[in-house]
C-alpha cells in the first residue's frame, strides 16, 4: 500500500494532492493507487510507437490533467513537457521521452510494495 | 415551475459531472458530493442522453472539453440549441487558456482550470453560478404570463421604458379585450376560456411578428399591445381581429372589443397611455355596431372638465362663487318701454378656472340633477335680492327663476318656495317661475299637479324656450300657464329667415288662443323689437335694452329708471 511518506519521497505534492481531495486520505491513496494501471499510458506509448502524433497528444493531455490533479510532480511535469511538445507539434525524440515517462510510472507502482 | 422552486428550497442541486477521466470524475465527485447530488457522464453523448432524460432536474453540469465520442464543444452546442437545456449553467473544465474564448461563444458561463484550483474555490463558483441562474428563472418566471406567455403586466411596462429610452418612434398603444369573457368562462368552463386567451395572445405575437412592439396580459381578458404607429391605418388591430373572426372555439362565439390610443402622449406617463386606450374600449361595451374605438383626447379634456367642475360645485355654492345676475325685461306695450321684471340668471366665478359660462356646466348639472342645489340657491339669492330692493326703494321688482325638471319631483317644491318667500318677506307675486316645455315631455301628469299646485299658491308660471321643444301643441291644452316665453332662436333669426318669423307669428297666435302675454327673448336690434311689437308681443329682454347685470348695476338701474311705480309687471 502506497503511503504518504513515500509518496512525499517520490516527489509528490501531497500536501496539494490532499486538499484536492478535500483531505480525504484513504481517497487520495486510493486514487494515486490506481494511476500506475491507468489506460492512458499504454494509449500515448502505442500512438508515438504508431507515429499517430494526435492520439498521442490526446493521450498525454489527459494523463496531464489527472496527473496534475493528484500533484504527483514527476509524472506531471513529464507529462505536460511531452504534452506541450506534441501540442507544436515538435519534432522530439517522444519515444524517448515517453520511456522516461514510464519509468516514472514504474517507480510509483513499485511504491506499493 | 412551482415543483422547481420547492424542489430547490428542499432539495439537493443536482449537479452533472461530463469527464472522460475516472480519476478526474472521483475526484469532482468528492468535493462536491457534500453540497449536492452529482451525476455523472463519461463522454459528450452520454451526457447529452442524460440531460435529455433529466434536463428539468440538473442545475448544474462540469464540462469537460477534450473528451471522446462527442467532445465538450458540441455538448455546449447542443445545450445553447436546446430552450430546455439553455436553462442549465455550464462550467468548463479546461487545461488550456485557449479553449476559453472559444468556450465562452459556445455560451459557457465559467471556468474551472485543471489542475483543480482548491476545492472551496469550485465549490463557491458553482454555488454562484446556480444562484445567479435560479434567480434568472424566477424573474423570467414572473416575467410571462404562464397562460398566454405574453409578459406579465409589470414587466411590459418595464419594457416600455426601456423602448421609451431608445426610441422616439410614433407609438399606438392598444387595449385588447372580450365582450362577457365572465360569461364565456361561466357557460363555456375554464379550460374553453383559457384556450381562447392563448389564441388572442398567439395571434397577437405572429401578428407584431417582428415589427416593433410588444404585447401583454394585463388582466383577465385584457391584452395591451404597445407598437410603431402605422400610417396605414390600424393594419395590426385589424388583421388580428380578421384572424379572430375566422377561428371557432367549441362553442363560445367571442366578440373581441379594441381601444387605440393612436400616437401616445409622451408627457403622461406610459400607465396613462393604455388608461386612455381602455377609456376607449370601455367605451364600446354594449356597443355591438362598432370593434375599435379611438381615444379622443378633447373629450376626455372635457369630462375630466366636467368632472371638475361636477367636484368643486358645493364648495362654489358654500363660497358664493355662483353669482346671480339680472337680465332686466321691458314692457313695450306703452308708448315708451318700461321696466318690468327681470330673469335670475346664473354665473360661476370658479375660484381657479375663472369665470365660466352657464353653457358649460348648466346642461351638465340638468343631466345629472345637481342643477337641483343650484335652482334653489338661485332663488334663496333672487328672494333676498328682491327683498332688498323692496327695503331700498319701495317697490317690489318680479324675478323669474328657473324650475328645473327634476325640482318638479320633489314633494316640498311648494313648501320650500313658500318657505323662502316668507323668510324673506315676499308673496308668490314677487317669484316668477320658469318651467321649460321638455319637463312635460317625460312626466306630464305630475307637471300639471305640480304647476295646478303653484298656480293656487298665486305663483306665476312661465314656459321657457316656448317652441323649441316637442310636444308644445299638445301641452299648452293641457297645461296651465300664465307666460309665454318665445325662443331665443326664433328672435335672433326672424329677421334673417322667413321661417323663424312665421314662428315667431305662431307663437304670438298662440299666446292669443291662451290669452297670455310673450316675453321675447334675446332681442338685439330695434328692427327686431320694432316687428316683435307689430306682431303684439308686450315684453322684452335682451341686449338691446340690457345685457344680464350683476345686482349693483341693476340696482342703480332701478334708481335711473323711474319706471317702478308699486305696479308690477
Amino acid at each position: 500500500m502506497i503511503t504518504l511518506e513515500a509518496l512525499q519521497k517520490f516527489g509528490a505534492d501531497t500536501g496539494k494532492g490532499l486538499a484536492v481531495c478535500m483531505g480525504n486520505e484513504a481517497l487520495y491513496l486510493r486514487l494515486v493507487d490506481s494511476v500506475p494501471s491507468e489506460k492512458k499510458f499504454d494509449d500515448l506509448s502505442n500512438a508515438i510507437e504508431a507515429g499517430n502524433l494526435d492520439a498521442a497528444f490526446e493521450a498525454a493531455h489527459a494523463l496531464k490533467g489527472v496527473l496534475g490533479n493528484l500533484s504527483l510532480t514527476p509524472l506531471f511535469e513529464k507529462t505536460s513537457e511531452i504534452t506541450e511538445l506534441l501540442r507544436s507539434r515538435t519534432n522530439a525524440d517522444y519515444k524517448g521521452l515517453v520511456a522516461e515517462l514510464i519509468r516514472e510510472r514504474d517507480a510509483l507502482a513499485a511504491l506499493r510494495d | 415551475m412551482m415543483n422547481r422552486m420547492l424542489r430547490n428550497v428542499r432539495a439537493k442541486r443536482k449537479v452533472l459531472v461530463v469527464e472522460d477521466e475516472r480519476i478526474n470524475r472521483e475526484i469532482l465527485g468528492n468535493i462536491l458530493a457534500s453540497d449536492y447530488d452529482v451525476i455523472f457522464a463519461e463522454d459528450g453523448q452520454q451526457a447529452v442522453d442524460v440531460l435529455r432524460e433529466e434536463a428539468d432536474s440538473v442545475s448544474l453540469i462540469l464540462l469537460d472539453l477534450m473528451m471522446p465520442v462527442m467532445n465538450g464543444e458540441e455538448v455546449l452546442k447542443v445545450c445553447r440549441e436546446d430552450r430546455e437545456l439553455s436553462r442549465i449553467p455550464v462550467i468548463v473544465m479546461t487545461q488550456d487558456e485557449d479553449a476559453e474564448v472559444s468556450s465562452i461563444r459556445a455560451g459557457a458561463d465559467d471556468f474551472i482550470k485543471k489542475p483543480y484550483s482548491m476545492p472551496e474555490v469550485i465549490l463557491a463558483r458553482c454555488e454562484r453560478l446556480i444562484e445567479l441562474y435560479e434567480k434568472k428563472e424566477l424573474i423570467d418566471s414572473a416575467e410571462t404570463d404562464p397562460l398566454t406567455g405574453l409578459y406579465t403586466r409589470d414587466f411590459f411596462f418595464e419594457y416600455i421604458r426601456q423602448m421609451e429610452k431608445y426610441s422616439d418612434t410614433e407609438m399606438d398603444a392598444v387595449v385588447m379585450d372580450i365582450e362577457h369573457f365572465h360569461l364565456i368562462n361561466e357557460i363555456y368552463g375554464h379550460s374553453e376560456g383559457d384556450q381562447i386567451l392563448r389564441k388572442i395572445a398567439s395571434t397577437i405575437t405572429a401578428e407584431l411578428g417582428e415589427n416593433y412592439g410588444i404585447a401583454c396580459r394585463s388582466a383577465a381578458d385584457t391584452f395591451y399591445i404597445f407598437y410603431a404607429a402605422t400610417s396605414e391605418g390600424d393594419t395590426l388591430v385589424d388583421r388580428i381581429l380578421e384572424e379572430m373572426s375566422t377561428v371557432s372555439f367549441q362553442s363560445a362565439k367571442i366578440r373581441l372589443r379594441v381601444g387605440i390610443n393612436k400616437h401616445v402622449n409622451r408627457l403622461d406617463p406610459p400607465e396613462q397611455w393604455f388608461d386612455h386606450a381602455k377609456l376607449a374600449c370601455d367605451g364600446l361595451r354594449g356597443d355591438y355596431t362598432h370593434r375599435v374605438a379611438y381615444y379622443d383626447r378633447a373629450a376626455h379634456d372635457r369630462q375630466l372638465y366636467h368632472e371638475r367642475l361636477i367636484r368643486d360645485m358645493d364648495s362654489s355654492i358654500e363660497h358664493k362663487d355662483f353669482v346671480v345676475f339680472f337680465q332686466p325685461k321691458y314692457g313695450i306695450d306703452g308708448d315708451k318701454p318700461v321696466l318690468r321684471s327681470a330673469e335670475a340668471l346664473i354665473r360661476w366665478k370658479h375660484p381657479e378656472l375663472g369665470m365660466i359660462s352657464p353653457g358649460d356646466f348648466i346642461p351638465l348639472f340638468e343631466g345629472n340633477g345637481l342643477v337641483q342645489k343650484l335652482d334653489r340657491y338661485v332663488w334663496e339669492e333672487a328672494a333676498s335680492q328682491i327683498a332688498h330692493w323692496k327695503d331700498r326703494f319701495g317697490v317690489a321688482v318680479p324675478v323669474s327663476v328657473n324650475v328645473s325638471r327634476i325640482d318638479i319631483f320633489d314633494p316640498d317644491l311648494e313648501d320650500r318656495l313658500l318657505g323662502i318667500l316668507q323668510k324673506n318677506g315676499l308673496t308668490t307675486g314677487d317669484l316668477l317661475l320658469e318651467i321649460t316645455e321638455s319637463a312635460y315631455s317625460d312626466s306630464a301628469d305630475r307637471l300639471i299637479e305640480v304647476v295646478n299646485n303653484l298656480r293656487d299658491r298665486g305663483f306665476q308660471i312661465e314656459m321657457d324656450d316656448f317652441g323649441s321643444g316637442y310636444s308644445s301643441l299638445n301641452m299648452l291644452t293641457t297645461i296651465p300657464i300664465d307666460v309665454l316665453k318665445m325662443d331665443m332662436k326664433f328672435v335672433r333669426n326672424m329677421l334673417k329667415d322667413d321661417k323663424s318669423l312665421k314662428l315667431c307669428e305662431l307663437v304670438m297666435d298662440i299666446s292669443r288662443f291662451l290669452d297670455v302675454p310673450v316675453v321675447a327673448e334675446g332681442v338685439e336690434e330695434q328692427a327686431q323689437l320694432d316687428r316683435l311689437k307689430s306682431m303684439g308681443c308686450q315684453i322684452i329682454q335682451g341686449y338691446y335694452f340690457s345685457k344680464p347685470l350683476p345686482a349693483d348695476q341693476f340696482e342703480e338701474l332701478l334708481e335711473n329708471s323711474g319706471d317702478f311705480s308699486a305696479k308690477n309687471r
